[in-house]
């Protein structure tokens, strides 16, 4: 036995000296670095958990970043998995060009990460941009998402929920895996359309909503690029797309308060632990595994 | 330990040695040559073109010494520069502002300049001020600028209102108020809101006699923060001044300009961005003086940026001698032009500005029609300088979308600034 271990391990390096080096030793680092006032530049210095005492109880802007950012994760996350869902429902009917269809609205997901695309998005909805000269040719005066307090963060939403592509291609596989008998009978018994999709693709999907929700649940807290990029940086107007990952780096970065940013990671990494215990939880009572009973 | 292996075995284990091997040799060594230096700045494009060529210059000139360049926009530029610097990858030379030259200080990233080969004698001694602290210089400035306002003359022609632009030429706060409130009348706003810079307040101040700093605190109250933006409020509300959205997008970028946007007609920035806003406007420009009531006009005389050279550079000799020909050397200059303001050394202004033609003759021009006007430099800015500078323009957001009233506003900025400054 002891053999094969040696091969397995030796071929386990490459990944477990990655996993050291690279997540492992940064988190041991950070988590010391929250107990300390560390500019970038100077040794950091031990100060306790000053930094998460200021952070609850005294600092306006990171509660600013927190109701934000929920704000962002409440509306995009529902908004991303109902278009994800209702596209690959429309694109789960056998037709001609399937495939080409699935690789169009999969694309937007490819380029979604990227800085270019974030960079159209400030142009598409800034003052006298498309979308303001479009919603105006139809009576609508919003006058620039982007540089309105009110508007500003429907834009990065818009952003978020037009890559709907990854929990898309999941839902696809998800709606092939549900069992073709299921909907005939259902025929013969005489459902409808909705009734079909309320009484058996939804519960024969559940467990695939689930992953998709955890998922993009946790990729919406850490939204980060679309912001920085739609408003320089800054977060604005008016910190009104100040996203928790933003005001984050704002502090490490732009003020050198790295041990206050590190704090802060800590403190994201616990809610956004937390959030997915509670999503487990509250799973119970609506995902339905096949073969368990109820 | 000899085993039998078998060859499966054997196959997998230099796979995977293989694998494990390049992980490791991907840290490669140091290779011997020519003195490599990285050189950073921000700028727009012609600031960018100016300043490669006169590095090729210098390469030419120093076999020896290879320059890697390095640019971007303004938006990043520090966010970057620290993260390298904390790195240990920091540049050897570098550019500044007037808030990081004190902050980088503080933080001993910069090299003192004192007793190195660089020639400060023909710099002009109320510039290098803005570099030098506790005895040693630590900042060299890149140029000389002065504030302005950058008008387009077509549309305040077309709303029948006079600019002043020639040498002795003035005007006060209530024709300046006036002009941009007639020409906001007839559809673009006459100026770009100039209450979010504190560069801009800065000016103000000195012309009620006081000013932002003292030493290391702070050298006005909310009262004063308060009477100014109550200023561009009236101001705004009569579209003499650009709306909220369009003053919010404000950096001193000519890419996120309001002036440059067609959102105005005339905008307050350093004399310096005259030849950004020239090659990006697509349109005749103008520059003319800040309008003031009393003699002093508030107007300084200060260096645009820095240039700097990192304590943890492993060959200052040379970033020196890039620094020194930069400022320094006649072709440099010529070069160079009024990218980052006219030049610093006193020789090579006078034959900068005596051959010059285009943006860079605008920028003399306006430099020599305003001797008179112009004070000497406001001084360095303390460390916590930068955050009140961002805290200054983020309170303004929420006074201009009304989430907050200027007399409130003031009060915060105030408050932020005195825990900064501690």
């Amino acid at each position: 036995m002891r053999r094969t271990q040696g091969a397995a391990y030796l071929f386990l390096s490459p990944w477990i000296i990655g996993a050291t080096l690279l997540t492992v030793g940064p988190m041991a680092a950070s988590l010391y670095l929250s107990l300390t006032d560390y500019d970038l530049f100077d040794p950091p210095k031990w100060v306790g958990l000053d930094n998460y005492l200021v952070m609850f109880t005294r600092d306006d802007r990171f509660w600013a970043a927190v109701s934000t950012t929920a704000r962002y994760v409440l509306l995009s996350v529902p908004l991303k998995l109902v278009l994800a869902l209702a596209v690959a429902l429309l694109l789960n009917r056998p037709r001609r060009g399937g495939g080409l269809y699935r690789s169009a609205f999969y694309a937007p997901s490819l380029l979604g990460a990227s800085v270019s695309l974030a960079l159209v998005w400030r142009a598409m909805f800034a003052s006298g941009g498309t979308v303001d000269r479009l919603l105006a040719a139809v009576g609508i005066d919003t006058g620039g998402w982007v540089d309105q307090p009110q508007y500003a963060l429907f834009a990065l939403v818009a952003l978020a929920a037009w890559q709907f592509g990854a929990p898309m291609v999941i839902f696809l596989a998800g709606l092939k895996q549900i069992p073709r008998e299921l909907y005939e009978a259902a025929a013969i018994d005489g459902a409808s359309p909705v009734r079909r999709l309320v009484s058996v693709t939804l519960p024969m999907l559940s467990p695939v909503i689930l992953f998709n929700l955890v998922l993009e649940t946790i990729h919406a807290f850490q939204a980060f690029t679309g912001a920085f990029v739609v408003s320089g940086g800054r977060g604005g107007p008016s910190d009104s797309t100040l996203l928790y990952t933003l005001y984050l780096y704002q502090r490490g970065f732009t003020d050198f308060r790295m041990g206050y940013a590190s704090a802060m990671a800590w403190v994201l990494l616990v809610v956004v632990a937390g959030v997915t215990v509670l999503l487990f939880r509250g799973a119970r009572g609506w995902v339905f595994y096949a073969g368990e009973e109820r | 330990m000899l085993e039998r292996l078998s060859r499966g075995r054997v196959m997998a284990l230099a796979v995977a040695a293989v694998v494990a091997a390049t992980t490791v040799t991907a840290c490669g060594g140091d290779a011997g040559g020519p003195t490599t230096l990285r050189f950073v700045w921000w700028g727009n494009e012609d600031r960018a073109n100016a300043t490669k060529a006169a590095v090729a210059e210098f390469e030419k000139r120093h076999p020896e010494i290879k320059v890697e360049t390095e640019y971007g926009a303004y938006d990043a530029y520090f966010q970057k520069l620290s993260t390298q610097v904390a790195g240990g990858a920091g540049p050897d030379l570098m550019q500044l502002d007037r808030a990081t030259v004190g902050e980088y200080q503080h933080r001993h990233v910069l090299a003192d300049l004192t007793g190195t080969s660089l020639h400060l004698d023909k710099i002009d001694t109320n510039l290098l001020a803005g570099g030098r602290v506790d005895g040693g210089q630590y900042a060299v400035p890149a140029g000389r600028t002065t504030q302005m306002l950058v008008f387009d003359p077509a549309r305040f022609a077309a709303a029948g209102v006079a600019v002043p632009t020639k040498a002795g030429e003035s005007w006060n706060w209530s024709q300046f108020t006036d002009a941009i409130t007639k020409v906001g009348a007839s559809g673009v706003a006459g100026s770009t809101d100039f209450g979010w810079a504190i560069d801009w307040f800065e000016v103000w101040l000195h012309q009620h006699g006081k000013s932002l700093y003292d030493g290391g605190k702070l050298g006005f109250d909310a009262n004063d923060l308060q009477a100014f933006w109550t200023v561009t409020g009236s101001l705004r509300d009569r579209k003499g001044v650009t709306a909220a959205t369009a003053t919010t997008k404000m950096d001193g970028s000519t890419q996120n300009s309001a002036l440059v946007g067609k959102q105005s007609a005339s905008e307050i920035n350093y004399d310096s961005s005259l030849t950004g806003y020239l090659s990006s406007y697509g349109g005749q420009l103008a520059a003319a003086p800040l309008p003031s009531d009393g003699k002093d006009t508030g107007m300084a005389a200060m260096p645009p940026v820095s240039y700097a050279v990192s304590q943890r550079s492993s060959h200052k000799d040379a970033a020196v001698r890039l620094l020194d020909f930069l400022v320094n050397d006649p072709a440099a200059g010529k070069i160079l032009g009024a990218t980052r303001g006219v030049p610093p050394n006193q020789d090579i202004r006078d034959q900068v500005c005596g051959s010059a033609t285009g943006a860079d003759k605008a920028v003399c021009d306006y430099e020599t029609a305003q001797r008179d006007k112009v004070g000497p430099a406001f001084g360095a800015w303390p460390t916590g300088s930068a955050a009140i500078k961002r805290d200054f323009q983020r309170t303004y957001d929420d006074v201009i979308f009304g989430r907050i009233g200027p007399a409130d506003g003031a009060k915060r900025v105030v408050q932020n600034a005195q825990n900064s400054l501690s």
